[in-house]
């Protein structure tokens, strides 16, 4: 019986090649869609999820309490980490780390710069990740251990094998040796590093500020004991914080370490989701599209139904019964389902280089046996969903009502196929709205920009010897051909850095506590990155007392609730400071967040970045007239410069590339959606066809038939647009609403993209109903 | 009204000729009840088409209502049609996406009639065929007999001057067959001019005459005595 199903099926395909033709392509494009989302999700939900122990692993967050409002990080005090593992039982192991960035390394002749951090001694014990040579017990246990990845000794040492043991010179003075090489970390990771230095060493040095419990700098990881329950130790660890440091504001909670990247968005101390979002949206939308290519199906199915339904009548008349008849149809539904599926893997495979390059990942097409199970669990519900309704519909014709030709379809039947194709159209509609206001928000962030000129900004560090020598850096870099102006900065004036709470003015309400971001910058920086003043000065050398001064943002003035603040008195860290000047707010953080007090001081020393601003047109000139006097002040160092631009666009780099992904799948989705219409207007065609014979030969004129077939798809798309306009709406404003800076949901992207829908309903029936309207009555009231 | 003249229709289809009728000569006055009878395939369905304005012929002359029509464009064809002539078919071929009375209107929309008119006009015609308790219903909620009356009030609201009716009672039991002669019948003797084809020679017999087709041609016409009474 399957042998003749699947006959049947191959010489049915044969014989409606068209409706194969349109079935097999919107088939295979939403297979395609939903084969690539699949592995986006699948390598989204297991980033971090590379540790033997993942679910004893876990990183040490912070509340901080302030009067606007609760501050989740994931910064913390320098010794938390090595105090957590002493005093609480359940803490097996700790690790601090710092963030990584990118450092001079060199040996022999051989320079070049690699991103590395330091990070505690039981690092790679709580994180396995695989190592090539050296013990995870001692990798980091000596003060002058460097770990290095399997590239970095390539690069530095030719091979792994002679990397151990060697010396590496850090930043042009301290000396490390390879102790261990790891393998490269796996692109699901979401810690990066070519190298890490130890960690314990550094706090030593350092241990004046590092020790202090009230600040905030390292992150902190730990490994519970077996058996142990992440919210008892919670409840332990809440307020130790408060127990090192009276003041302190602080609690501490566990977060899952894999669980961090998806969930990773707090507010107000309230876990709010993250990355996780996107997944859900993602999965939904590989969902709809599956959906909209079932929905495909059905209506062509059942749009053929009537030539079909001889064979029906045929065949129950000769005894098949009704079980047989729906395996027929589903079996062929099915057939068709894996060649679309074969061809998806395909689409998939050449469209994968594209979306990894949108994504951002390094995803492969691996036919392990779990994918292959998960490709043909889609095909095979794919299949049935998509043939289940046309079976039972086709199989539950009465063949004596076949025979006699009296076989029309009733009303409930035409409802629930205008219903799907309402279904598909509201789906995409809500797509369409969706891909135009992530567009226009993106695009609003990137042409309001931050309230500086940050396109012709390029930042490096204050490496070597531009430190001592930097007076006359910028005095050369200045004259230079396409640099317009220089100075250095302690911030690269992109998300918060480097916050204090120790501002006091007179007046301030004792209880108030709050956030200040502390700018540290050298002259002629202000004017150098162009932002604007609202009243005052900028820090100037033709004044004395600078160092003395401090210039704030119009929003820090509003929170002092200084009425005329140029020449009154702050005291910032108890040191008294005269306001010379107010700039206008800029966005110094991501557009999700209100823009924060803020004051710049004057402080070349900590001034860690270069900044310079390049002449429009001439960049390329200006980067290079910069690298070169960078290598004439420091011999062999590599000059790694970062355009602000591009590390301000990262901010965005989530909503970037959901922007482009969306716009992508609903490209699709619209596509297969219109196969689908157009279905629908070959089954309207074919269904009306004895209607509109009948109107013709009361009198309709070819106008008064094509404007009732019109009506029809008008309707279908009106219908749509209603349904999905709420939905649209919601979601759109729920996606807006993260961001503090936003567009206006204006009404007119759902009217445009109501226009665009009906356009394209239209371009798509028309052929099909011009050729309906023409239709001769004669050959459709045949009495046979 | 109606002259027909060496009238003929050559269907052709992938090197086939089929020739649906030949050189056909028939005279129909107005008032007239003529039946027109034919083994299957003989071209009575071909003729009726041609009568009504819905196919043309190949070669020939028709002339309808005193106006040559046989080379009339599909335009002229359906402006005369909507104006002048019902149609009944065997397979009722109402709409089944309209209501009883929407079917019924349709004639009267494409003949621009207000819509109030309308309204009046389709109430007193389902008032006529019976049919009026069944308005709001949907063809597929009736039997064969009520959607022949529902056809048949389809095709008289107008007022048309000529009812063609192809095996009007084809699809329909003996007694729902007799209700629709019997409209047929009353029709024509409120002046309608009526050209049924039937398979049935009792039914053929309710017309004034008879003219039988085989192969296309005319080959014979008789003169009937009514036999109105027997209903
Ligand atoms: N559209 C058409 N194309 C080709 N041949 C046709 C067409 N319509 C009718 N015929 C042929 O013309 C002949 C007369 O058909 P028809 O008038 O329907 O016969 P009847 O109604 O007497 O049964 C038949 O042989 C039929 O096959
Ligand atoms: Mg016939």
């Amino acid at each position: 019986m399957i042998e003749h199903a699947i006959k049947l099926a191959l010489r049915n395909f044969m014989r409606h090649k068209n409706s194969f033709f349109i079935n097999l392509s919107g088939l295979s494009t939403g297979l395609a869609c939903t084969l690539l989302i699949f592995l986006w999700v699948r390598d989204e939900l297991r980033v971090d999820k590379i540790f033997e122990n993942d679910d004893r692993l876990f990183q040490v967050m912070e509340h901080q309490d302030y009067s606007d409002g609760i501050l989740t990080t994931n910064s913390t005090p320098g010794p938390l980490g090595m105090s957590l593992e002493e005093e609480i039982p359940e803490i097996e192991l700790a690790a601090t780390y710092l963030y990584p960035a990118s450092y001079n390394l060199q040996v022999g002749e051989e320079k070049l710069r690699a991103v590395g951090t330091y990070a505690g001694k039981n690092y790679f014990k709580i994180f396995d990740y695989p190592l090539m040579t050296g013990s995870a017990v001692d990798i980091l246990a000596g003060a002058n251990n460097i770990a290095i990845s399997e590239t970095l000794a390539g690069s530095l040492f030719g091979s792994v094998e002679e990397a151990m043991g060697q010396s590496i010179e850090y930043e042009g003075s301290d000396i490390y040796s390879v102790s261990g090489v790891f393998k490269d970390l796996p692109s699901n990771s979401t810690q990066q590093f070519d190298f890490l230095l130890p960690y314990e060493p550094f706090y030593q040095e350092n241990i004046e500020w590092m020790s202090n419990w009230e600040s905030n700098f390292p992150n902190t990881a730990i490994r519970l004991k077996k058996g142990a329950q992440a919210a008892v130790v919670n409840g332990k660890i809440k307020d130790f914080i408060k127990g090192k440091a009276e003041n302190s504001r602080v609690s501490l909670f566990l977060q899952s370490y894999s669980g961090r990247y998806l969930y990773g968005r707090y507010q107000n101390g309230k876990q709010v989701g993250g990355r996780i979002e996107y997944v859900w949206l993602f999965s939904l939308i590989a969902l709809f599209i599956l959906l909209i290519a079932c929905i495909n199906f059905m209506n062509l199915s059942t749009a053929r139904a009537s030539r079909r339904a001889k064979e029906v009548g045929v065949k129950k008349t000769i005894g098949a019964g009704k079980k047989a008849l729906v395996i027929q149809f589903l079996s062929e539904s099915i057939i068709l389902s894996f060649l679309s599926l074969l061809i998806a893997v395909g689409l998939a495979g050449l469209a994968l280089p594209q979306f990894n390059l949108i994504t951002a990942k390094e995803i492969e097409l691996h036919f392990d046996p779990g994918m292959i199970g998960v490709l043909v669990a889609i095909s095979l519900i794919t299949g049935i969903i998509a043939g289940s309704y046309p079976a039972f519909y086709l199989s539950s014709f009465r063949p004596i009502s076949v025979l006699k030709g009296t076989l029309r379809s009733s009303m409930g039947e035409l409802w629930v196929r205008r219903g799907l194709v309402v279904f598909q159209f509201a789906l995409s509609f809500i797509l369409i709205v969706a891909v135009v206001i992530v567009y226009k928000q993106i695009q609003f962030i990137q042409d309001q920009g931050p309230g500086y000129d940050k396109e012709q900004l390029v930042y490096f560090n204050r490496d070597g010897r531009l430190e001592e020598q930097s007076t006359a850096f910028f005095t050369k870099a200045k004259t230079m051909d396409g640099v317009q102006n220089i100075s250095s900065i302690g911030h690269n004036l992109v998300g918060q850095q480097n916050n204090t709470r120790g501002v006091e003015w007179d007046g301030k309400d004792p209880e108030m506590t709050l956030l200040f971001e502390n700018v540290r910058i050298n002259y002629d920086l202000l004017e150098t990155i162009g932002v604007e003043f609202k009243e005052g000065r900028s820090f100037s050398r033709s004044f004395g007392r600078d160092s003395s001064a401090v210039i704030f943002n119009e929003k820090a003035v509003e929170i002092m609730g200084m009425k005329d603040p140029i020449g009154q008195r702050v005291r910032i860290h108890g040191e008294e400071k005269e306001i010379i000047g107010v700039v206008k707010d800029f966005h110094f953080q991501s557009f999700r967040q209100e823009i924060n007090p803020l004051f710049f001081q004057l402080s070349p020393e900590n001034s860690w970045f270069m900044m310079a601003s390049l002449e429009k047109g001439k960049e390329k000139k200006g980067l290079e007239n910069l690298k070169s006097l960078y290598e004439e002040f420091n011999p062999g160092f590599a000059f790694d410069f970062e355009f602000l631009d591009e590390q301000y666009a990262r901010q965005y780099a989530a909503e970037q590339r959901v922007a482009s992904l969306s716009r992508y799948f609903a490209g699709f989705a619209i596509l297969i959606s219109c196969l689908g219409l157009f279905g629908l207007s070959v089954f309207t065609a074919e269904r009306r066809k004895k209607e509109i014979g009948i109107r013709k030969v009361l009198g309709a004129s070819v106008t008064q038939i094509l404007s009732l077939l019109t009506k029809e798809f008008a309707q279908i798309v009106l219908w749509s647009i209603l349904i999905g306009f709420p939905i649209a709406y919601v979601l759109s404003k729920n996606w807006l609403d993260r961001f503090v800076y936003r567009i206006d949901l204006a009404i007119w992207f759902f009217v445009l993209t109501a226009v665009l829908m009906i356009l394209i309903a239209v371009v798509t029936v028309s052929s099909q109903a011009f050729q309906a309207a023409r239709v001769d009555p004669k050959k459709y009231l045949r009495s046979e | 009204m109606i002259q027909t003249k060496e009238l003929s229709k050559v269907y052709r289809t992938d090197e086939v000729e089929t020739t649906a009728l030949n050189k056909v000569d028939i005279q129909i006055k107005e008032g007239e009840f003529v039946s027109i009878m034919g083994p299957s395939g003989c071209g009575k369905s071909t003729l009726l088409n041609i009568l009504g304005l819905i196919d043309s012929p190949s070669s020939g002359s028709y002339q309808f209502l005193d106006t040559e029509v046989a080379n009339f464009s599909e335009r002229q064809r359906s402006k005369l049609r909507k104006q002048n002539i019902g149609f009944i078919f065997q397979s009722f071929n109402l709409i089944d996406e309209l209501t009883v009375f929407e079917n019924v209107e349709l004639p009267l929309i494409y003949n621009q009639v207000s819509s109030s008119d309308r309204k009046k006009r389709v109430e007193e015609t389902l008032e006529k065929m019976n049919m009026m308790h069944r308005a709001k219903h949907f063809p597929q909620q009736l039997s064969g007999g009520q959607q022949q009356r529902v056809a048949v009030a389809r095709a008289i609201i107008n007022d048309p001057k000529l009812i063609l009716a192809d095996e009007p009672t084809g699809n329909l039991d003996t007694s729902n067959g007799n209700d629709v002669m019997k409209t047929l019948v009353a029709l024509n003797e409120a002046g309608a001019t009526i050209v049924m084809v039937t398979h049935s020679q009792f039914c053929a017999e309710f017309g004034d005459r008879i003219i039988r087709l085989l192969d296309g041609q005319v080959v014979t016409e008789n003169l009937l005595k009514k036999q109105k009474q027997m209903l």
